[in-house]
């Protein structure tokens, strides 16, 4: 028996010995290229730039004008009454569906922005070799861009699934609102100044962005205080002011300028990059037209305007039939529509696929008119005039003088619509003001309340996930 | 070993049998015992029944008895063979043929680095032997047993040269392989094709997990081991096989003809203010008959066989022929065979060599002109008087199909599908496959009971692929107004660059080359001892492999010469067009193995059996581990050696078995990481600084999840039982599999972070079932004997524990943008994801004041809204069950009575759905079945079941049908001629009917639908499958 197990043993040890190596398995010849053989070799910063870049697709061209602009008071459709621009004839008819490819698009752009800062974040997290500080600063960005996001989600469709948290449960806003102040918070702490960064940096999240959105989060969940406050932190930074004309805040000129507190970024050159078409879908359609002709500016807009005697911004924001621009440029007096917006004018590439127009996210006039309303709300009224009179006195209105909160409050908002007009923030206003329903329906508009407080959930989405819930109404 | 163990006993038996004869009118009676083959039976019992008297049958299965009382009864029996009385009454000869119990417990079974008793067995293995085979002629085996194996479903392709596929216990499987491991004693086999049948000893099929588990991360889908024959001990047998065979459609479907089509056309036409036709028309083609042919199939065998002290020799040669019911659709395989086995030092050493040669030779045809017979109009001709081939022209002004129009007149098409009779004619492709396989195996007695086993084996591959695409006929048969002048012109080099484009060129010829290698080795010790009651058995072993590495070169020019010997790269007609040449490398992969397997029992009454395998495969080398172990156990409890069942006169043999274990596939989609980049201006760019610089940046397509094999666990517990006498004996099993870790391809979400769909293993994939295995056999007297086996197995397929929103991915394409099946937790795996069709619109009020589709029409399907949002969308579409069946039943019927064998096989399944997709998806001005035409929607109240002439495209469910069938696929009456003189031993003369009837309810073709197999895809659809023949054989065995 011994002499037997013996021999097994033996045996065993010969088998082990002719082919029992476990270095067989990785002795296969390799046919195709590892990773490093092709020679891609990744580094945390272009991810990041990634994340910014997500930011130039044609959603922001023209889907994005849909939601926040055509569908509000400020602007119409535009364009042939025979181009429906896929959706927008609903979006300003106040008739969208689940189905509107713009929301859809919308929801998916944001999302898929908020994923690239997720992954980014992750990558640069774990990358080595890296630079401590270089680090700390791509993982700030891309919490801003981040929190940016989900602030245009969240005040759009209220509720919804935080993406690292569960993609199928919609998170309550206040659950959102507290993701996105974490993440603000966290970028405040990682990234510099606007002066701090090199020069060829220009353009990068600052943490004059991260606390000047964090204000305007404050703002939308009526957190006075810490708005009035945030704002004031922007306000005393010393990093921004204003223009000292008003026509020129959205021209190439003052790209990043002294106002400018988060832009997303073009170039003209080829290869132009910036956001596609973006000039050219709001363009003057018809003869020497350079354009799409969406998005015009409403004449109830204009009549803002001209109420308040506020021609500076008048001009600044409408191309009229028959105008000369700044530029020289003759608008053919048959031209498709009366107005176009001329804040997506671009003198250089008007009608190119790649714009070069900087698209003004945040800007210092916001963050006084903030400051502002977070005051008139606080009860210190006579304080909320001295920002809201340094926006005015720029385009040479006279201050206001009212201390009576309503009308005070009346004043501050009618300011941001003319102030911001046509800067995609109109429809979110009125919303948060709780006047959407007033207004749209003193134009006839068949705002239903209950339902058109909120977006619906794209319908793709609810076919792709069948448990999420739907937003009430649609 | 154990059979001689057992003739011993029996002898023990015979002398100590205590009885008295009376011996009264003692005569002697002689004859022959002979297999139900007429194979002579050497060394049989024949005894006198309640004597001792009795004698064993010579080397020819002769034998003489002395002193046999004539009102006597003789008792002929042998082991593995049912025992036969016969009354002597007086005569002087009895010959008798012994039926073989298939079912026989010490009957020794194939499992894998060895061999088990079958009443020793503790799991599902089911073993099917060469009668069983040889019974259905087939190309390959898997096709011979199809409906016979309780759990295995067999899924037929009648097309000349295809493989059937073969899923062991449902489909566990979203993306990765679905096949199951084939091995050829000891050898992974590459391909079934290469594979002669009537080579075949026995095929195991070991289905539960604790017995397939012995290989490891390619278990998952079932193992099926084949044995190929060896040279028995007798005399050197010599024996020919030939049949041949007449092929047609069994299931054909009837088309609408000329007159048929030209109403619906002009009803569909009136609804969509389109063109009419005109009632009188030329033409009116029936496509089928165009198109199909009676097939034909022959076969011949020639094998020679014996074996002597020193060794075993095998040699087969086979050569098989097919011609399908396509015209030119033929393959052909020649397969040379020779397995020797060479005993050495008194057979305390063997070498045991095995040598396939498989050529084959296939001229494939498109089977997509199926598609085109049925799609195109009866009124087109099969050719024009001027020659060219018929195509959709029709004159437009006068309505008349045809190409010809006077002035003015304008000619237009009818729909987009092609002439079928062209498009086979037009198809010139030939490919042939070498394949060589070969085996040496050394086994070494180091002891009485331990062995050791080390064999090499290696196989080689050559594909041989040519086409020839006659370009300049095609382009001016697409047109019978086109001529040779308008090609030259299309020809023409204008511009003088040499260049022109190859749409223009003569003819297209494409060469593709193929060549793939496997090899394995391996080693193992075997340790067999009983220790008194206690029996041991124990095997350990190693085992490397490499496998999956090919070499494909394709080379491709134009302007060749038409004659097919002349046809080379080399001799162009012209210098338009440069050769093209691609190489493409597939990976190989090494597998390094290690197993070790104990079974113990005790005095065969208690079994406990263990194994484990560890495997790594190269496949996953960039990953952390590669390694993975595999282990399993079983035990069983034969009740009927009990004391308290040993002596029971009813049930000759009870065992309840129970295992577990675990399998992996390792054949499964690797995750890529895909960072994706743009030089231009894609939307990962940004622009940062002053100068507003373009900086590059990068995004993750998709989050990639490191990936492994699937890993299987599964449970199944059952009993064996045999009972009156063996006569009636069965096994009962159930099952649960699981695969632990499914990849599925996540879908990408709208609000997920990835850019695209990635695959993860994220879910669980269930089946479970019960397999019920009946046979009753009986004698009844010496010329009479029948045997009846029914099996019955089921299947209840679940995807389950998917990952939060990763369910979701669609599939089933109709190829029309149009889906069918959806991935969802708690349904069957890609079950048919639809909207319900619920009648037919009357009249437009009813649509107006419904939800509905867009442009929906009266006579358009009405579709329900499940939601109840107003919309029909995707949301409203819901699952109905899937393709794969839920249960499957096969049923054997065999009788012998004197020379003469019947048998009788019937196989069907239940449960599943099948989509009648080249119905559904019909085009504007397409042809339609005439059940189609006559159950047509014709105006408001004529009916609410069916669509009207006009009606939409989309996929619902009234396009799908049950796909349950039963299928008579055999009936063979055969004679037997054994009593010859001379050199011929024995011959048999048949007659098969192969698929006689089939009974289903479905509308298509066949419902036996598997597309590609891969279940996203279009398995289950019928979009151009090939139909079910039926096949009528003659065939000739002779043995000499």
């Amino acid at each position: 028996m011994i002499t037997e197990i013996r021999t097994m043993l033996l045996g065993l040890v010969i088998f082990t010995c002719l082919f029992g190596c476990d270095d067989f398995v990785e002795e296969v010849e390799i046919v195709d290229p590892t990773a490093e053989e092709s020679g891609e070799d990744f580094q945390p910063i272009q991810f990041v730039t990634g994340v910014y870049g997500r930011h130039t697709d044609f959603a922001y061209a023209f889907s994005f004008l849909g939601i926040t602009e055509i569908i509000s008071d400020n602007a119409d459709k535009g364009s042939a009454p025979t181009d429906t621009g896929a959706d927008k004839d609903q979006l300003d008819g106040l008739t969208h569906t689940p189905s509107s490819v713009s929301i859809r698009a919308m929801w998916t752009q944001w999302y898929k922005a908020i994923g690239r800062a997720s992954l980014a974040i992750e990558f640069t997290e774990n990358f080595e070799p890296i630079d401590e500080g270089l680090r700390t600063r791509l993982i700030g960005e891309c919490k801003f861009l981040r929190a940016l996001n989900y602030f245009w989600l969240v005040r759009t469709f209220g509720d919804v699934p935080l993406q690292d948290v569960d993609l199928l449960e919609r998170a309550p806003i206040s659950e959102v609102y507290a993701f996105i102040e974490q993440d603000l918070m966290e970028a405040i702490a990682a990234l510099p100044e606007k002066s701090e960064y090199p020069p060829q940096d220009l353009g990068r999240a600052t943490r004059g962005a991260a606390q000047a959105l964090l204000a305007k989060v404050y703002l939308y969940q009526e957190r006075w205080q810490d708005a009035a406050d945030m704002a004031n932190t922007v306000m005393n930074s010393g990093e921004y002011d204003l223009e000292p004309d008003y026509a020129t805040v959205w021209r190439a000129t003052t790209e990043n300028g002294i106002e400018s507190i988060f832009e997303l970024q073009g170039r003209g050159e080829i290869i132009a990059h910036g956001i596609q078409q973006y000039s050219s879908t709001q363009g003057a359609r018809g003869p020497d037209g350079f354009g799409w002709g969406f998005n015009t500016p409403s004449e109830d807009l204009l009549n803002a305007f001209e109420s308040e005697s506020d021609a500076i911004r008048r001009d600044a924001t409408i191309i009229f039939r028959g105008e000369t621009l700044f530029d020289g440029r003759v608008i053919n007096p048959g031209v498709e529509n009366p107005r176009y917006n001329e804040k997506a004018y671009s003198s250089l590439n008007a009608g190119q696929g790649d714009g070069d127009k900087n698209i003004r996210i945040l800007r210092f006039a916001e963050i006084l008119l903030i400051r502002a309303e977070a005051l008139n709300e606080l009860g210190q009224s006579s304080e909320a005039l001295v920002p809201l009179n340094r926006v005015r006195s720029r385009v040479s209105l006279p201050d206001v003088t009212a201390t009576n909160q309503n009308e005070l409050r009346l004043a501050i908002w009618k300011e941001r619509r003319l102030e911001l007009a046509m800067e995609h923030d109109r429809w979110y206003d009125l919303l948060r003001q709780g006047r959407a329903a007033e207004v749209m329906t003193a134009l006839g508009f068949p705002f239903e309340v209950g339902k058109h407080e909120l977006y619906p959930i794209p319908n793709d989405q609810l076919i792709q996930t069948p448990e999420m819930r739907q937003n009430p109404g649609w | 070993m154990i059979m001689k163990k057992k003739n011993v006993f029996l002898v023990i038996f015979l002398l100590a049998a205590h009885v008295v004869v009376f011996a009264q009118n003692a005569i002697t009676v002689s004859g022959v015992v002979s297999e139900a083959n007429g194979q002579p039976l050497p060394g049989a019992t024949v005894l006198v029944k309640g004597t001792s008297i009795g004698t064993q049958t010579d080397f020819d299965g002769n034998y003489v008895l002395d002193n046999v009382p004539s009102d006597g009864t003789l008792v002929f029996s042998y082991i593995g063979f049912t025992t036969v009385e016969s009354e002597v009454n007086n005569q002087n000869t009895i010959n008798v043929s012994l039926q073989e119990d298939t079912q026989r417990l010490d009957e020794v079974v194939i499992v894998g680095y060895g061999e088990q008793k079958r009443s020793d067995i503790t799991g599902a293995v089911v073993s099917v032997k060469a009668e069983e085979i040889v019974k259905i002629p087939a190309l390959t085996a898997t096709q011979s047993i199809q409906g016979k194996v309780a759990g295995v479903n067999i899924i037929a392709n009648d097309a000349p040269g295809a493989t059937p596929t073969v899923v062991v216990r449902g489909l566990g499987t979203a993306l990765g392989g679905r096949e199951p491991f084939f091995v050829v004693d000891g050898q992974p086999l590459q391909d079934i094709r290469s594979i002669n049948p009537a080579d075949i000893e026995s095929i195991e099929f070991l289905k539960g997990a604790s017995y397939a588990n012995i290989y490891g991360i390619r278990a998952a889908n079932g193992v099926i081991l084949v044995t190929t024959k060896k040279g028995k001990e007798g005399k050197i047998q010599f024996n020919f096989d030939s049949f041949f065979g007449l092929r047609s459609v069994l299931n054909r479907v009837e088309m609408a003809n000329g007159a048929q089509y030209t109403q619906f056309f002009n009803e569909e036409n009136a609804a969509i203010g389109g063109p009419q036709l005109q009632l009188n028309q030329r033409y009116d083609t029936d496509w089928y008959d165009e198109l199909l042919q009676t097939g034909a199939i022959q076969s011949h065998n020639f094998s020679v066989s014996g074996a002597s002290d020193k060794v075993n020799y095998f040699l087969s040669y086979n050569f098989y022929d097919e011609e399908g019911i396509l015209e030119g659709n033929k393959f052909s395989r020649g397969n040379i065979r020779s397995n020797n086995t060479f005993h050495l030092f008194d057979d305390k050493f063997r070498i045991i060599q095995n040598l396939n040669i498989t050529y084959t030779n296939e001229t494939p045809k498109p089977f997509g002109a199926f598609n085109n017979a049925y799609r195109q109009s009866p009124l087109v001709p099969v050719f024009y008087d001027n020659g060219r081939f018929g195509q959709s022209f029709y004159n437009q002004t006068t309505g008349v199909v045809g190409f010809e129009a006077a002035d003015g007149e304008s000619v237009g098409r009818l729909n987009t599908a092609g002439n079928p009779v062209s498009q086979v004619f037009f198809d010139d492709e030939n490919r042939n496959t070498t394949t060589l396989q070969g085996q040496i195996t050394a086994e070494a007695d180091i002891t009485e009971y331990l062995k050791a086993t080390a064999r090499f084996g290696a196989t080689q591959g050559f594909v041989k692929r040519n086409l020839f695409e006659p370009r300049r006929q095609i382009w001016l048969n697409a047109d019978p107004v086109r001529t040779e002048a308008q090609f030259e012109e299309g020809r023409a080099d204008l511009d003088g660059d040499g260049v022109i484009s190859p749409e223009f060129a003569n003819n297209r010829f494409n060469v593709r080359d193929e060549e793939f290698f496997r090899w394995n080795l391996e080693g193992f010790l075997t340790f067999d001892k009983s220790f008194g009651n206690h029996n041991v058995n124990a095997t350990v072993g190693i085992s490397r492999e490499n496998f999956g590495g090919r070499e494909i070169v394709e080379a491709e020019g134009f302007d060749v010469f038409d004659q097919p010997r002349l046809r080379s790269l080399n001799r162009r007609t012209s210098a338009f067009f440069d050769n093209t040449v691609t190489q493409e490398f597939n990976q190989s992969t090494n597998l390094q193995s290690y197993f070790a397997r104990a079974e113990y029992d005790y005095a065969e009454k208690y079994f406990v059996r263990a194994v484990i395998r560890r495997d790594g495969t190269s496949n996953f080398i960039d990953g952390e581990n590669f390694f993975d172990n595999f282990p399993a156990f079983s035990v069983g409890w034969t009740l009927t050696e009990e004391d308290f069942l040993k002596n029971n006169e009813f049930v000759d043999f009870f065992k309840i078995f129970g295992g577990w274990g675990q399998l992996g596939n390792a054949n499964v989609p690797i995750n890529v990481q895909q960072i994706r980049t743009d030089p231009d201006s894609g939307n990962q760019n940004y622009v940062f600084g002053p100068t507003q610089d373009l900086i590059f940046g990068a995004s993750f397509g998709s989050p990639v999840f490191p990936l492994q094999w699937e890993v299987t666990e599964e449970w199944e517990a059952g009993f064996d039982f045999a009972v009156l006498d063996r006569k009636l004996s069965g096994t009962f099993t159930y099952y649960d599999r699981n695969n632990t870790n499914a990849i599925i391809n996540v879908q990408n979400l709208l609000n997920s972070a990835a850019e695209g769909n990635f695959l993860a293993q994220a879910a669980e994939v269930s089946n479970t079932g019960v397999e019920v295995l009946v046979n009753w056999r009986d004698q009844i007297g010496p010329d009479f004997s029948y045997n009846v086996g029914v099996n019955f197995s089921t299947n209840r397929n679940r995807v389950e524990n998917v990952v939060p929103g990763f369910d979701g991915q669609v599939g089933g394409s109709l190829n029309n943008g149009q889906i069918t099946k959806r991935l969802q937790e708690g349904q069957p795996i890609f079950a048919w994801w639809l909207l319900e069709a619920d009648g037919v619109w009357q009249n437009q009020e009813e649509i107006d004041n419904n939800p509905s589709v867009g442009n929906a029409r009266p006579g358009h399907l009405k579709y329900v809204d499940q939601n109840d949002d107003g919309v029909i969308d995707d949301r409203d579409k819901r699952f109905f069950d899937n393709y794969l069946p839920t249960f499957n039943y096969g049923i054997t019927i065999g009788a012998q009575y004197k020379n003469l064998d019947f048998s009788l096989d019937g196989f069907g399944l239940g449960g599943n759905k099948v989509y009648n997709g080249l119905a559904n998806t019909r085009l504007q001005s397409v042809n339609i079945s005439e059940e189609i035409f006559n159950s047509r929607w014709t105006g408001e109240g004529s009916t609410n079941a069916a669509p009207g002439a006009d009606r939409d495209a989309l996929a619902s469910s009234f396009w799908l049908e049950d796909g349950d069938f039963f299928r008579i696929n055999n009936i063979t009456i055969g004679y037997t001629f054994n009593q010859f003189q001379g050199f011929l031993n024995r011959a048999r003369l048949y007659f098969t009917a192969q698929n006689p009837f089939m009974f289903t309810d479905y509308s298509g073709f066949t419902p036996e639908l598997l597309g590609t197999g891969v279940p996203n895809e279009n398995a289950g659809i019928e979009l151009n499958a090939y139909p079910t023949t039926r096949t009528f054989i003659l065939g000739l065995n002779v043995q000499i």
